[in-house]
């Protein structure tokens, strides 16, 4: 029953996540006149095959075989499944039959049928073959993958950005450092703010203080302050600089909950 | 020139239209959206990476949701904002992260749980999330479109994603080498192995340690 259930919920979720993703990584070949839905990343490694079906073919698989140890290890199949594997794999096939780019790789409609067959197989496959693993492999992988994972995230991605805010120029590394600080204090990982710091410093460097760039600062503004709230930052910030919570305060966060 | 008069061609068609974007960002999360839902019931099927993941399980078994919900609430925003600017909606941060694990984290957070456990109405939730974010985008870039040249910094983005990526191979040795000596060896070979392909070596890291841990188990 498990394994039935597993089975029909995993065709439903390929075909849906390859169709949209087929379209979408076909749709950026026709960006920015199309609004696509894809990555920057896929655009650039799509362009280096170079159209040879066996180059697709063969850079999909290298990330298939780290999504499946990902999936069998951790339950996680990582972003490369829309980014690399089915764009890349349909691409494979469709050239097969006809090489020319603007009729097959470019072309949202064969790309998005050929995808979500792609997605129907490869999602099916990561996740009948790993529900059925043994234990020992599981242990591995989570004691190997876990400690890597959490230093990745709480660590490394937010030095990495928060170096190239600071590379991009004066404005983002400032806005980087502030927001990142704030993100590290109130959501726990520094990385989303440095991003919204690079977004408005950059956007604040290219084209100036316009109300485009306004509404975003306080939109983020917003965002922090929200969010801070819900996690109860307000009367952890207070109490810990020796302060008592006011009763108006303590009350609001009483009523909603947080 | 061929290309521009395709395009005028097909303008008006879903395949190629701006008015069928939220359509496909509803498609694609649904899809997302019910991944994290299978996860959620079975342990396997989240469409993103071991780290991310590894927040919402932390909520799922008994910690907090806080850092998921924030983590992924935050990349959603910030992403919407970039990919109506640039014509390129970043999947992975928008609808992976944002709508994988932020969402379901927020919802779980409020002790919303049908939405996550029932696989229909997961696929459901997905879908209207997935209309609004395509219709927010839909609606900034018809406000802003040619106004403004700026990409945002969204360049500077890539290049700090694409490096991430590169450190999880030798995170994953390292780690790997705290496990036990035979689990450390077994990554240390794959990844060199993989290396001499051309392969990531994480993927070459992560089986490697798994042959080697198959036959020296190590406990929990």
């Amino acid at each position: 029953m498990h394994f039935v259930v597993i089975l029909i919920e995993s065709i439903i979720i390929g075909g849906l996540v390859g169709f949209a993703a087929g379209i979408g990584a076909a749709r950026m070949f026709n960006a920015p006149t199309v609004q696509a839905l894809g990555a920057f990343r896929t655009l650039g490694e799509m362009n280096a095959a170079q159209g040879d079906p066996a180059s697709h073919f063969s850079f999909g698989l290298g990330f298939f075989f780290n999504a499946w140890a990902s999936t069998v290890g951790a339950g996680a199949f990582t972003q490369d499944v829309t980014h690399r594997v089915i764009p890349n794999w349909s691409a494979a096939i469709l050239l097969i039959k006809n090489k020319n780019l603007a009729e097959t790789m470019h072309n949202p409609k064969k790309m998005g049928i050929m995808s979500a067959l792609i997605g129907v197989v490869v999602v099916t496959f990561l996740n009948v073959t790993s529900s059925s693993i043994p234990a020992s492999l599981q242990v591995t992988a989570v004691k190997v993958l876990v400690p890597a994972a959490t230093v990745l995230i709480n660590m490394v991605m937010p030095i990495i950005f928060w170096l190239a805010a600071i590379d991009a120029g004066r404005r983002s590394g400032l806005f980087g450092t502030v927001f990142g600080g704030m993100a590290a204090l109130i959501m726990g990982n520094a990385v989303p703010g440095v991003v919204l710091g690079i977004l408005i410093g950059k956007g604040v460097e290219e084209i100036g203080w316009t109300r485009i760039t306004r509404i975003m600062l306080a939109a983020v503004i917003l965002l922090f302050v929200l969010s801070a709230f819900f996690r109860s930052f307000d009367i952890q910030l207070l109490k810990e600089f020796g302060m008592r919570a006011p009763q108006w305060l303590q009350s609001w966060h009483n009523a909603i909950g947080g | 020139m061929d290309q521009d008069i395709k395009d005028l061609e097909h303008a008006h068609s879903f395949w190629y239209a701006d008015w069928s974007f939220p359509l496909i960002v509803g498609i694609m999360s649904a899809g997302v959206f019910a991944g994290t839902s299978m996860y959620y019931n079975y342990g396997v099927g989240a469409f993103n990476e071991v780290a991310i993941v590894a927040m919402l399980k932390a909520g799922m078994t008994g910690g907090s949701y806080g850092a998921a919900a924030a983590f992924g609430a935050s990349f959603l925003f910030a992403r919407i904002l970039e990919g109506s600017l640039v014509g390129i909606l970043d999947l992975g941060g928008s609808i992976l992260t944002g709508v994988g694990i932020g969402i379901p984290a927020i919802l779980l957070s409020m002790g919303i749980e049908a939405p996550v456990k029932n696989f229909p109405l997961a696929l459901l939730t997905g879908l209207v999330i997935g209309l609004i974010i395509g219709a927010i985008i839909y609606a900034v870039r018809h406000f802003t479109l040619g106004q403004s040249k700026a990409t945002f910094g969204a360049d500077v983005m890539m290049g700090a994603g694409n490096d991430t990526g590169r450190f999880l191979g030798p995170l994953i040795i390292l780690s790997a080498v705290t496990a036990s000596i035979p689990i450390g060896i077994g990554a240390t070979a794959g990844a060199a192995i993989f290396y001499a392909w051309k392969k990531p070596i994480a993927g070459g890291a992560i089986i490697g340690a798994m042959i080697l841990g198959f036959f020296f188990p190590v406990k929990l």
